[in-house]
């Protein structure tokens, strides 16, 4: 270059400026360090401007593979005051150009911006132009001058190390960006995976912990069954499929003397099985485990055992198999039933005295439960109403036992029982099915409320008892029945004895008189005394002689109008004292206007004596019951009169009733009896008839039936026929 | 009740005559005054055992068949009572056999009626003489 001294000045501006210019486009990377790559060509594009007050500059980036290129378009103030083609157009021109690369542009560009010609400088951005052009444009002729183009080139540099710092930049940002993004996934994938781990090790640790409880679980469980085991009071012994001891718990220490120690693994036979049985046992079990054939299992059986002392006592046993897989093992419970045994047999034993006491007894015993008519006996029960101990007892089969007489009643007393739950005390027959009879006494009472009323009672076969007490009063009317036939020397006694109470005073009285007359001064007051009683006693004496001849002597009879009414109330006079001191009530029922009868009077009255006195006699045992006389006189048909004394006592069986009239003696100390046979002789004297009857209820009533008016007998004032009683005296 | 004096002035032994016989109630204790004796009658055992002469009866003269209670039956009662008084029965009986079973039995003697009166002071004698 060629400098002119003329311009020099003006060149030395040029130049300074256009150095300027150069620092500045050489500051320009620190400007751009850190920006995109729009940025450094819009401050780059800026600066051309600016610097070489260009009119147009455009610049195409070709962008990294991927991106669309960047196209951009700068026009100068003033140009873009003139009507133009639009950027775009002015891009679209470029674009041609653009495509062809650096090498084909052309230095002019007509109508680029409207009319006229532009000079066009391209600049290729990067070390081959791969990063795109730079086209400065300018309708100066001159442009680009020497200067100018090298700021462009400079400034194409500078573009383009800012383009590919920024580029660079970009790239690296964006590597960075990819790493930081790849570092994200990374980390998101770890975390994810991380995440996988805790759920996995948290399952892990669930699973872990369920298997900790149940571990737990299962140690529980083994407190318990050890807590049972240790505490029960049964013997518990399980043993292994070889029969070894493999538990022994604290029951069977005590109970069999051996310490857990001392059996486990021992064979059970040898510890606890007696000698005896050990085979028996050995067999069975190889049995089972052969063939699976228990006799044992599942059951209670009793067997014996023996203690470690060698003593040998029952127990009761069951034995399981544990259910487990693999070789069977056995538990066995036991338990001591050596008291339990002791109290059976005793039992049994007292059952055994009960049903014997029963039987010698004769008494069966039975409940009744009235809801349901449960009937339950005992076996003697049985055996009294003759039937099979396997029969179920019901009121049916009771009914087919009981005496068809008997049956109404003892319904009756089953219904009452029923309704009130009172007393039963029963007698009824049974009839056997082969017609025999039997006599049972019944009693029972209620025991429980109302709701569950239960009858306890007991069945006494009294049969036998009858019939000893019907031959024991049997003996005793014939032994009085023997008692009356030797009448004759009892009667005497009785007359004797009835003669010696006056005689007796008749005869201390006389040895009283001498005595007294022979005293000194002779009692003669007393005398007296004794002498009047003597003769009253002698009286009385002759008083009694007279009325046994009246009866037994050869006395004529007295036949006269005879009140009956009057002579019984006589007769009844007389005896009253003696008939209240044996507390006999007497009823008397005479009827009025009783017709008179024709009769010895005096004899009349001895026959309602002697009546009397039986009667009384009869009832002189009587204490449950007021022991009621009843004397009754009335007409007898038309033209006859009855008497009959009814009393309450122990009365007499039918059959005997003739022997009554046989000789009989009353062998009482009081008074007079004159029996029976003569009062019959008395009472057929008169043409009469005297005879006995039992009574509906207890005792019996004797009465007499004469005629008014006697055939034969004539009127009183002239005995036609006399009552000779001689003939009869017993 | 006081006792009567005897004649050579000594209180009189008191005898107790039972029966129920009026009779023997009327006659035997006279009797047995002029005997010497002091005499109290009862008609029925209770009466007498119900008295006052109880504890002074020096012997006691009883008949066996009474109503109520028997002479027996009084005999077993002082006994039961360890009142030791002697007994001579009196009965109108005829039984002969039932002397030797009574006096078994620790009467002193039984007399039948009728008796005479030496045979009665003969058995007095014998039991106070016992007493």
């Amino acid at each position: 270059m060629e400098v002119r001294p003329e311009l020099a000045s003006g060149e030395v501006k040029h130049l300074q400026r256009c150095i300027n210019d150069l620092i500045s486009l050489l500051a320009l990377p620190a400007i751009w360090s850190g920006g995109d790559p729009s940025q450094v060509l819009h401050t780059l594009l800026d600066a051309l401007m600016r610097m070489l007050r260009l009119d147009l500059v455009s610049v195409r980036l070709i962008g990294p593979v991927g991106e669309a290129p960047v196209e951009i378009v700068r026009l100068a103030e003033l140009q873009r005051q003139r009507p133009m083609p639009s950027a775009h157009e002015i891009c679209q021109a470029l674009s041609q150009y653009f495509k062809n690369g650096s090498r084909k542009w052309p230095p002019l560009l007509r109508n680029l911006m409207g009319e006229g010609d532009v000079s066009i400088v391209p600049l290729p951005l990067g070390l081959h132009g791969e990063l795109g052009v730079l086209v400065a444009a300018s309708e100066r002729t001159d442009f680009p001058r020497q200067t100018e183009s090298l700021l462009l080139s400079v400034a194409a540099n500078q573009a383009s190390i800012g383009l590919q710092g920024a580029r660079l930049l970009s790239h690296q940002k964006r590597v960075a960006s990819e790493l930081d993004q790849r570092v994200v996934q990374r980390t998101a994938e770890l975390a994810a995976a991380n995440e996988a781990l805790k759920k996995e090790l948290a399952e892990r640790r669930l699973v872990e912990g369920r298997l900790g409880q149940e571990e737990m679980e299962l140690q529980r469980s083994e407190i318990h069954k050890a807590a049972i085991v240790d505490s029960a009071l049964d013997c518990i012994v399980t043993i292994d499929h070889e029969g070894c001891i493999t538990e022994f718990n604290p029951a069977a220490e005590h109970t069999f003397g051996y310490r857990r120690d001392e059996v486990v693994g021992k064979h059970l036979a040898d510890v606890i099985i007696p000698p005896s049985l050990r085979d028996r046992h050995r067999q069975g079990f190889a049995r089972y485990l052969a063939t699976g054939e228990a006799r044992v299992l599942g059951k209670r059986v009793e067997m014996t055992a023996v203690r470690a002392d060698g003593s040998e006592f029952p127990v009761e046993l069951a034995v399981t198999r544990i259910p487990l897989e693999g070789p069977p093992s056995f538990t066995g419970y036991l338990r001591d039933i050596t008291e339990r045994k002791r109290a059976e047999r005793e039992l049994r034993r007292s059952e055994a005295f009960l049903a014997e006491a029963q039987h010698l007894s004769r008494i069966g015993s039975f409940s009744w439960r009235v809801a349901t008519d449960e009937i339950t006996w005992s076996e003697q029960l049985y055996r009294i109403f003759q039937m099979d101990r396997d029969a179920q007892v019901t009121f049916e089969l009771i009914g087919t036992r009981i005496h068809p007489e008997d049956l109404s009643v003892f319904r009756e007393h089953v219904e009452r029982s029923r309704q009130d739950g009172s007393d039963v005390q029963l007698e009824f027959r049974l009839q056997m099915p082969d017609g025999a009879i039997k006599y049972v006494q019944l009693v029972a009472h209620t025991r429980g409320d109302h709701g569950e009323l239960e009858y306890i009672g007991a069945v006494q076969d009294v049969t036998e008892r009858r019939s000893s007490e019907e031959a024991l009063s049997k003996a005793r009317s014939e032994l009085s029945h023997v008692a009356r036939v030797t009448s004759l020397g009892v009667l005497t006694a009785s007359i004797a004895h009835e003669v010696n109470q006056p005689l007796s005073g008749i005869v201390t009285n006389a040895s009283t008189c001498l005595r007294m007359l022979a005293a000194d001064p002779p009692n003669v007051d007393g005398a007296r005394e004794t002498a009047r009683r003597t003769i009253r006693d002698g009286n009385r004496a002759s008083e009694v002689i007279a009325r046994l001849r009246a009866l037994y002597g050869k006395k004529e009879p007295m036949i006269e109008s005879v009140d009956l009414n009057e002579a019984t109330r006589e007769v009844i006079a007389l005896s009253l004292s003696e008939l209240q001191r044996k507390r006999v009530i007497l009823r008397p029922e005479l009827a009025d206007d009783l017709p008179r009868v024709t009769g010895d009077r005096v004899q009349l009255q001895q026959v309602i004596l002697n009546l009397l006195r039986n009667a009384s006699d009869a009832m002189s045992t009587i204490d449950d019951r007021p022991r009621d006389l009843l004397i009754r006189t009335e007409p007898d048909g038309n033209d006859r009169v009855r008497l009959s004394v009814r009393d309450v006592g122990i009365g007499f069986e039918p059959q005997a009733a003739d022997k009554l009239f046989e000789a009989f003696y009353t062998t009482k100390n009081e008074g007079m009896g004159i029996g029976l046979s003569v009062s019959r002789s008395i009472i057929e004297h008169h043409h009469g008839r005297l005879w006995a009857t039992p009574n509906d209820g207890t005792g019996v009533t004797f009465s007499f039936s004469i005629p008014c008016k006697p055939e034969g007998l004539g009127d009183a004032e002239n005995p036609v026929n006399r009552i000779d009683l001689s003939a009869d005296a017993a | 009740m006081q006792s009567p004096k005897a004649r050579d002035g000594s209180d009189r032994p008191l005898l107790s005559v039972v029966d129920d016989d009026e009779s023997v109630r009327e006659s035997l204790p006279d009797l047995l005054r002029e005997f010497g004796f002091a005499a109290r009658a009862f008609s029925s055992a209770e009466e007498f055992l119900s008295s006052d002469c109880l504890d002074h009866t020096r012997c006691l003269i009883l008949d066996i068949a009474m109503p109520g209670m028997s002479g027996l039956d009084l005999q077993r009662e002082l006994k039961l009572r360890r009142q030791e008084i002697p007994i001579i029965f009196i009965t109108a009986s005829t039984d002969k056999t039932v002397r030797p079973r009574l006096l078994e039995q620790g009467a002193v003697e039984c007399l039948f009626k009728p008796f005479s009166d030496t045979a009665l002071l003969e058995a007095l004698n014998a039991a106070i003489r016992v007493n």
